[in-house]
């Protein structure tokens, strides 16, 4: 019974009880004496504990927790700035990507739609470039005959477009190269026979037109070529070269290196 | 005017709103230091573990779930904080902090009414600081009336009426000591 009455006192004294279920208490306190001595006892020992004074906190405890509370702000900032640098980024980005993404799926579909129906029928292309080739042969041609030096010249630069220039080319280029009376454009011939130098016939036109060159220059450029190409025929050309008296010194020097270093 | 109760307050804490903590702070270091104090402690030592209490609520803000009140919650960290520095204490062999008003001035000669009531304060809180310290424990936790018994129960790890029945009988033992010094 006491413990159920110690439970109970407790109910009552804070309240927890419901009206009727008080009512019930203060009845049972009525008819028994010394459970109400109890009760009595109990509500002036909770009256004390309620005067039991405390002294206020010093002003050095808030001081010591607000201090401790933004040096954890502090910490938890220091870490922030990524996630927030991170998320700002996404933030800002992931719309635009989405937009940017779906423009180009939206242009990829219209263009594949409206693609033209061109079908590439190699015939047809080889046909046309048979074509231009022939139109650029005549056009080489043409140009090389002109008397003005200036289309000459373009006419040696048409020459350099061939893939694969064809004997008629080539034997225009090589006549250039021996009889226009232009240095720049038998330079420039020289330059573009360059690229069929594997070509025998083409070696052989240059090594013959060797003793045809008076242009300190040209010889100059024809001998580092052979050195280049180190064409053991061209040395019997470069001798003759040699006994010519008005030969330029430094060419003179020049083409003795050049068949020494052929040999 | 709390429109802010203090478990919203916990849980803005929680999701990393570290300066609610203030607030909460504001509301409850009357009552902790008031804890710590009446349980022995002096002033200063009470004020650190005031400290020490929010020091771990910070760290362990994640655990809180918002299921039970707030205060129920705080006071298990503080009664852990008190148990932490009483171990460490009796570790180091240093004689707990007495409370000046525990100390008895031996004057006995109260000339008047004033007197009289200090006199009474001051053994109020002698007679607290005689009772084992669980007792001493349960009715500082019963005292603010914040704690409903279920809760005190699972901040002690027993039942609700167990912790009615302690309570009841830890106050029917502070009534008997004081009674006794007054007696004196």
């Amino acid at each position: 019974m006491d413990e159920k009455f110690e439970i109970w006192a407790m109910d009552y004294m804070s309240g927890n009880l419901s009206e009727s279920e008080a009512k019930e208490f203060e009845f049972f306190l009525e008819g028994h004496g010394e459970y109400r001595e109890k009760y009595d006892d109990l509500l002036k020992a909770w009256e004390l504990l309620q005067a039991i004074q405390t002294p206020e906190p010093s002003e050095s405890m808030d001081e010591a927790f607000f201090t401790m509370l933004s040096s954890e702000m502090e910490k938890k900032e220091d870490k922030a700035p990524k996630q927030s640098v991170i998320s700002m980024l996404s933030g800002i980005l992931r719309p635009q990507w989405a937009i940017g993404i779906f423009l180009l799926m939206i242009g990829l579909g219209v263009g594949y739609f409206f693609r033209p129906e061109v079908e590439p029928i190699p015939t047809q292309i080889m046909a046309a470039n048979n074509e231009t080739e022939e139109v650029r042969q005549k056009l080489v041609l043409t140009l090389l005959d002109q008397p003005s030096a200036n289309q000459r010249l373009q006419g040696v630069s048409e020459a350099n477009k061939f893939e694969n220039a064809d004997d008629i080319v080539i034997r225009a280029l090589l006549k250039t190269l021996n009889s226009d009376p232009n240095v720049n454009v038998r330079l420039a011939a020289i330059e573009s026979l360059t690229n069929y130098v594997d070509k025998p016939e083409v070696r052989q036109g240059l090594v013959q037109s060797i003793p045809n060159q008076e242009s300190p220059i040209l010889q100059i450029t024809l001998a580092n070529l052979m050195v280049a190409l180190q064409e053991k025929a061209s040395i019997e050309p470069f001798k003759q070269l040699l006994k010519q008296k008005q030969l330029d010194t430094t060419v003179k020097k020049r083409i003795e290196r050049s068949i020494e270093s052929i040999i | 005017m709390q429109t802010l109760t203090d478990n919203v307050l916990m849980l803005k804490v929680k999701s990393g709103d570290l300066d609610k903590l203030g607030l909460l702070y504001e509301r409850h270091k009357k009552r902790l230091f008031g804890f710590f104090y009446n349980m022995g402690n002096n002033p200063s030592i009470s004020e650190d573990l005031v400290q020490n209490v929010f020091v771990r609520i910070l760290k362990y803000r994640h655990s809180f779930t918002g299921e039970g009140p707030f205060t129920a919650w705080m006071f298990s960290m503080a009664r852990n904080v008190g148990n932490d520095h009483y171990k460490k204490i009796s570790r180091e062999g240093v004689s707990r902090g007495i409370a000046p008003e525990q100390v008895d001035k031996g004057t006995g000669d109260y000339l008047n009414e004033t007197m009289d009531q200090e006199g009474n304060a001051q053994m109020l809180t002698k007679a607290l600081g005689l009772l084992p310290s669980e007792k001493r424990e349960i009715l500082l936790l019963s005292k603010y009336r914040e704690l409903k018994f279920q809760e005190i129960g699972e901040i002690l790890g027993c039942s609700e009426g167990a912790a009615k029945v302690r309570v009841h009988r830890a106050l029917k033992d502070l009534k008997t000591i004081f009674l006794q010094l007054e007696t004196r």
